[in-house]
């Protein structure tokens, strides 16, 4: 079987950024995806990024996934696309990965493992919610943003995160209608900005409301909306029927961890990353040895976190494959560390800090 | 808002984004012919035609159509080919491809 | 339609998956075996988490002491073929 310095699963803003970072560092990196294109869900970004001037803020995400791809080929890392992982296995000289490959099963020995695989959109649940035309936001993106496609002509967004508000301001800039954005919670959940946006645009935003049921006999047809107390109880006698014929759910992201429960990790619970999250310290090295995390997986945050975690996960990779020593990494990781907590500030932020504060807290302890 | 242009449910104008590239090339559901472009999910494919009925479940018969759209629910699976079960999300479009809305488990083609 | 599907692949609803938790089950493994809710074609991708919330609120877990289902290889769908190719 063919050994390699490093495997990095997913193509997305963290995995990019990892194998760039491997490869930097004089390293041999092999990246591995699922989809038949590189980059995660940066291509579908059309919006442009906050943060400061080295977070490449004010820039649309398809430029910096453009920009990530550029680099890993400049760099000549290889990439493996159409090539679902499905298996992980421990092994005396590092870790097999198992994947396929045009209808082969393939694997490779990677003596560290980066997982950067992303996370998934939460699903929700009430009358009708399997019916054609209810759909993750992100769905409702990719169509749109990378596919060209409307899925619907008049939208209505259940979640007001930054999904809901900017997935809501671009169904509009597709030429979608959007009726109404719900929210259960009695205020907005992301930032103002995007949120301002869609309301000078005319959109309703009703918080302390939630989807009842969706109607239609094949298709969506309408929907019904409630009033929700403060105990998130409905409140009876205010519900009303809205015609449309699409519900994008935006409530929020699950890492996806099945490699990692795969492989061993010891997990810990933080919702507001979004759940089970594989244990990680200040380098992201996972508990079980070799295995790295990075990105959404690791906590479900920003295309920007995810890539300076990303940086991070490389460059500790790089140094325990011995391509840095320990004082040249130092100052390295450092400044990742640096950009990472500037990014986490804010009134949002911060609760992200706090979140990932607590794991380094739980991966010093060792266990829960 | 600048212009924009949707035809056939395709944003051909866009605000931001360069204009769509024209479809190049056919598909046919349930032995229909629609316009498609090679590369593009089969999904996008059909909602661009107004398909949005993919399957009927196995134990109601319900209707299903897309809904995650990164090849992970396999809600908007179909047969493909007379292949059964190919997610159609994140399964580019060949030109002549036959693509069938699946009833069930769906069945493999003889 | 007025089922509430938590698992859309094998159309377990909310109801099939209290009326299991109220016999006994107590852990996903279990509800799993019990009802078929996460043994579709998804595998549970889509409806594990709500699954463990409702197991959690229904048995006064906290939701971290709710742990998924075993996770066994293929964790992405593949067709028995692929097994039966000698690897390279």
């Amino acid at each position: 079987m063919r050994k390699v310095q490093a495997i990095v699963i997913g193509a997305g803003p963290a995995g990019l950024a990892a194998c760039i970072e491997i490869a930097k560092a004089g390293g041999k990196a092999v990246l591995i995806d699922e989809n038949a294109k590189p980059g995660g869900q940066l291509f579908k970004q059309i919006h442009k990024f906050f943060g400061s001037r080295e977070h490449r803020a004010g820039v649309r995400g398809y430029d910096i996934g453009s920009q990530l791809l550029k680099e890993t080929e400049e760099l000549g890392v290889e990439v493996f696309l159409d090539s679902p992982v499905y298996g992980l296995f421990q092994d005396p000289q590092g870790i097999m990965v198992s994947y396929m490959h045009e209808g082969q099963e393939k694997a490779l020995l990677g003596e560290k493992v980066i997982l950067a695989t992303g996370a998934a959109e939460n699903a929700l649940t009430f009358p009708g919610s399997t019916l054609p035309g209810v759909m993750g936001a992100g769905c409702a993106q990719t169509m749109i943003n990378v596919n060209r496609v409307l899925p619907g002509k008049k939208v209505i967004m259940v979640g007001s995160g930054n999904v809901g508000l900017i997935v809501s301001y671009q169904l509009m800039q597709a030429g979608a209608d959007v009726a109404a954005l719900i929210e259960a919670a009695p205020s907005i959940g992301g930032y103002g900005v995007h949120a301002g946006k869609i309301r000078r645009a005319g959109v309703p935003i009703l918080v302390g409301h939630t989807i009842k049921r969706a109607m239609g006999k094949d298709q969506v047809e309408a929907v019904e909306i409630v009033a929700l107390d403060e105990g998130f109880q409905e409140i009876p006698g205010t519900g009303q029927v809205m015609a449309c014929d699409t519900v994008c759910i935006a409530v929020g992201l699950t890492p996806l961890t099945e490699l990692a429960w795969l492989a061993g990790c010891e997990f810990t619970f933080i919702p507001s990353l979004g759940g089970h999250i594989p244990i990680h310290d200040e380098n992201m090295a996972t508990t079980v040895p070799g295995l790295y995390v990075a990105g959404d997986i690791a906590g479900a945050e920003e295309a920007s976190t995810a890539m300076e975690e990303g940086r991070l996960a490389g460059i500790a990779a790089a140094e325990a494959l011995g391509l840095y020593d320990e004082i040249t990494a130092a100052p390295l990781k450092g400044s990742v560390w640096t950009r990472m907590d500037a990014l986490r500030t804010g009134p949002f932020g911060q609760k992200r800090f706090d979140a990932k504060a607590q794991m380094l807290e739980t991966a010093k302890g060792g266990k829960e | 808002m600048p212009e924009i242009k949707v035809k056939n449910h395709r944003v051909i104008k866009h605000p931001i984004l360069s204009e769509d590239a024209p479809c190049d090339v056919s598909i046919f559901v349930d032995g229909k012919e629609i316009p498609a472009k090679a590369g593009e999910p089969i999904a996008a494919a059909l909602l661009a035609s107004d398909i949005h009925i993919f399957r009927q479940t196995a134990k109601k018969g319900y209707p299903r159509g897309i809904f995650c759209g990164i090849g992970r629910c396999t809600d908007c699976v179909m047969t493909v080919d007379g292949q059964p079960n190919v997610r159609t999300c994140v399964t580019p479009v060949r030109a002549g491809m036959k693509v069938e809305t699946q009833i069930g488990l769906g069945r493999w083609a003889e | 339609m007025e089922e509430l599907f938590i698992c859309r692949c094998e159309e377990v609803t909310r109801q099939e998956l209290e009326q299991a938790i109220a016999d006994g089950a107590i852990s996903m493994n279990e509800l799993k075996r019990w009802t078929r809710a996460g043994m579709g074609l998804c595998q549970g991708k889509t409806c594990a988490k709500q699954v463990m919330a409702l197991l959690a609120q229904k048995t006064a877990q906290s939701p971290a002491a709710v742990k998924p289902a075993t996770t066994r290889n293929p964790v992405r769908p593949m067709q028995i073929s692929y097994m039966t190719k000698e690897a390279e």
